[in-house]
């Protein structure tokens, strides 16, 4: 019969179909599952690698004794009563000290998670100034900001005051103004504790941590070997990519380096000084009077032993060969 | 194919004429059946045949269509919509996680248990609802869309647990590099994780609006099948009322009536289940949508307001919050995605819902730039005390206060949802054998009806 002939047309078609399907399954095989042999491994936001990583600084500019400052006044004000006009005086009237700091460098300034008060060795600098011109060394504001924020904060005049870790430089001396060293630091390198590196040439074509905008990274860029600069927003990212294993290791002032080892005993500090590293306090450009009287506060701690208390306090013996003394003032006139 | 046959060989069984007729179809095809169908009874028997085809495929496309029609409308509240939900829950999760590790953090070196536990609790929910998120991955037309979020979920929420956990242990310790650690994760989590929680979301708010408008579509194949044979019945009745001078077929009229109900049964059902499905999307599914994405944007407001304070100016957060808090709630909070929603829900429910978490954002907007003058002004430690505080005014009661309101008008929007697509399938209740049945009816009574006029010509 012509229908049935028909149906078993059909079903020879759709037999032929299924077998086709059936074999083209079975050709391929087992279904492919994922192989994953390598992960994104999570970084901190806003890392930048490479020749990018170094700030595009012109040839540094170069000047006469950069360290020099500005003498202190021949008498200084009483706390509480800043001459008027003046910056302190500025300050006063608004009741408390503005200072930048940071608050991820361990020893030097950082925020104490027990009390939520931020403290450290550039910390103690702000609260003698804030005593200084309010007799209360509470009176102070801790913004605090990244290392590539500091001259632009500066010269917005966002902050009074910048105390973190911020070297004396001529090109900087373009923009703002330093006191005297208040502290004599060098740079260095950390790595970890099991690692065969003695210096920082040895790590040519391996990655370098240091945060940006900081001198440190043109130091590390300008090692004849190459060591592959990494730029970080803060110091703090820099012991994490090196517990990550993302970078070889960190270079920077040895007084951030002792905070990292004391974060983490598995790294070590390691090589000769890599660059010498006078900090400063660094104030706006304009405000000549209150670097003056900054650097008669300086000269006070210098004298009366707070600066050694501190320190005492903050770095102790956890820098090998360093000194408890303070640095001698030079001034420019 | 089957069933085709049967009338067939009755007409073998019973008709010699047109046994005779059929067994020379091989040999004569063309000629003879040009000739049969020359003739009434020829005409007849070919009006016949087709009233019974057409009659049993409107059938069988009737019930295949209809089916689909409900499988789709409860596959809408079986798995579509909870896929979309679980998808919600990721993002709101993985959202509430971030927001609560940064408040653990913040708190000090020892996290309050409750932080803890409700991070535990949102780190398993996201996990969970991960689980029924992936059941789409196997049968969705947006594979390629699911997959890669999904994939993105899997691998890097283990991740972000781990530095968020770093980031304790450090914060235990008293070590600033905690506080790396917690914007490491928080940037894993606002970078790729929650990206792709939103991508995962939004792909499958798109299936659920593809699903809906799929549900409520012409039927096209079946709606011209049912014209083309009701034309049919009429043109076979006015012929035989002009060949044979009797106004009424039984036979033919009862198939009439039988496709004329099956017209009117379906544009009623199908006209229902639009009203239904379209109600389900505009008080349900649209709101939820928009409900949920208010709901993330607080809980990320709120993750930003508080790494505001971790960072303590190191990275300024705030302008991510004014603008997750613009579209959450305007200016103060009665705009944004709130305003719109209050504006356009008609379900009291839901609105009382919507008016407590506006009075919520608005206590919590006013309180951050309290908490914002504080921490301008150096008073670092009541910024601090007063954004974590669980005082029954405080910031985090309002946040939690926010939270809950809008989690409970998610649940009425999927209420709502649920009700009316159910409502949807219900309206198609028995459409489906019951178009198959009319129709079989239909050539049932065709069959007779032309067979009693055939008979006459024997």
């Amino acid at each position: 019969m012509s229908v049935r002939n028909r149906s078993r047309g059909w079903l020879g078609a759709g037999g032929l179909l299924l077998a086709a399907l059936l074999t083209g399954c079975a050709s391929n095989g087992p279904v492919n599952l994922p192989i994953v042999s390598t992960a994104n491994a999570a970084m901190p936001v806003g890392v930048v690698q490479g020749s990018l990583a170094v700030p595009s600084a012109p040839p540094a500019p170069t000047c006469n004794n950069p360290t020099a400052s500005l003498r202190p006044p021949a008498s200084m004000p009483a706390a509480g009563a800043m001459p008027a006009g003046t910056t302190m005086a500025r300050i006063a009237a608004r009741g408390y000290l503005i200072a930048g700091v940071d608050q991820n460098t361990y020893l030097f300034g950082y925020r104490d998670p027990k009390t939520n008060a931020i403290e450290g060795f550039d910390i103690d600098m702000a609260h003698y100034v804030a005593k200084a011109i309010f007799g209360d060394p509470s009176r102070v504001q801790f913004k605090a900001i990244t290392s590539a924020q500091r001259v632009p904060e500066l010269k917005n005049g966002q902050v009074d005051i910048i105390a973190r870790t911020m070297t004396i430089s001529c090109a900087r001396l373009a923009d703002v103004n330093f006191s005297t060293v208040y502290y004599d630091a060098s740079q260095r390198l950390l790595v970890p504790a099991t690692s065969s590196v003695t210096d920082i040439s040895q790590l040519g074509g391996k990655k370098i941590c240091a945060a940006s905008g900081s001198d440190s990274l043109g130091h590390i860029a300008a090692v004849p070997t190459h060591p592959i600069p990494v730029a970080v927003g803060d110091w703090s990212d820099c012991l994490v990519m090196l517990q990550q294993g993302e970078v070889a290791g960190v270079s920077t002032d040895d007084t951030i380096l002792a905070g990292m080892v004391a974060q983490d005993p598995n790294t070590k500090i390691v090589g000769p000084s890599i660059a010498d590293e006078p900090y400063g306090l660094a104030m706006p450009k304009q405000d000549t009077d209150f670097v003056s009287f900054v650097n008669g506060v300086l000269d006070g701690i210098r004298t009366s032993g707070q600066w050694t208390q501190s320190y005492q306090t903050w770095i102790g013996d956890r820098i090998a060969g360093g000194s408890d003394q303070p640095p001698a003032a030079q001034y420019s006139n | 194919m089957v069933t085709a046959t049967a009338p067939a060989a009755q007409d073998n069984a019973e008709g010699k004429t047109r046994g005779t007729v059929l067994a020379g179809l091989p040999t004569n095809l063309a000629a003879s059946l040009r000739g049969f169908a020359a003739t009434t009874p020829g005409r007849l028997s070919v009006a016949m045949v087709g009233l019974i085809l057409l009659s049993l495929l409107t059938g069988i496309v009737g019930i295949f269509t209809g089916q689909t029609r409900v499988n789709t409308l409860d596959d809408l509240t079986q798995h579509r919509e909870p896929v979309s939900a679980a998808a919600q829950q990721i993002y709101r999760a993985l959202s509430d996680a971030d927001a609560t590790a940064a408040s653990a953090f913040l708190s000090g070196a020892v996290e309050p248990d409750n932080l803890r536990a409700q991070y535990n609790a949102d780190i398993a929910q996201a996990g969970a609802a991960l689980a029924v998120a992936a059941t789409d991955s196997a049968d969705t037309a947006n594979v390629q869309d699911v997959v890669p979020s999904l994939t993105v979920l899997e691998t890097d929420l283990p991740v972000y647990t781990g530095i968020v956990e770093r980031a304790a242990a450090n914060n235990a310790e008293g070590y600033p590099v905690g506080s790396a650690y917690l914007r490491e994760a928080d940037g894993l989590m606002q970078n790729t994780l929650l990206p792709a929680a939103r991508n995962l979301y939004k792909t499958d708010i798109t299936s659920l609006d593809a699903q809906q408008d799929e549900a409520t579509s012409v039927p096209w194949v079946g709606a011209v099948l049912l014209l083309a044979l009701l034309v049919a019945l009429f043109l076979t009745q006015r012929f035989l009322a002009r060949r044979t001078n009797r106004m009424l077929n039984i036979g033919l009229l009862v198939a009439s009536i039988a496709m004329v109900l099956t017209l009117l049964w379906s544009a009623v059902g199908l006209i229902l289940t639009g009203v239904h499905v379209s109600n389900a999307r505009s008080s349900g599914s649209d709101l939820v949508a928009q409900l949920s994405q208010a709901r993330t944007d607080a809980l990320q407001a709120r993750s930003d307001e508080i790494l505001n304070l971790v960072a303590r100016g190191g990275e300024n957060y705030d302008p991510q919050f004014h603008s997750l808090a613009n579209e959450l709630g305007g200016k103060d909070g009665t705009g944004g995605l709130l305003g719109a929603v209050q504006s356009t829900s008609q379900d009291q429910t839901m609105s009382g819902e919507i008016d407590n978490a506006i009075s919520a954002a608005k206590s919590w907007f006013a309180e951050h730039n309290t908490v914002q003058n504080l921490n301008n002004t150096g008073d670092y430690p009541n910024a601090v005390s007063e954004t974590l505080s669980s005082a029954s005014d405080g910031e985090a009661t309002m946040v939690a206060k926010l939270d809950n309101a809008l989690d409970k008008a998610i649940t009425q929007g999927r209420t709502v949802f649920a009700d009316e697509t159910n409502s949807a399938s219900a309206a198609l209740f028995g459409w489906p054998i019951g178009v198959l049945v009319l129709a079989v009816l239909a050539a049932v009574g065709s069959a007779i009806g032309i067979w009693q006029r055939l008979r006459e010509y024997r």
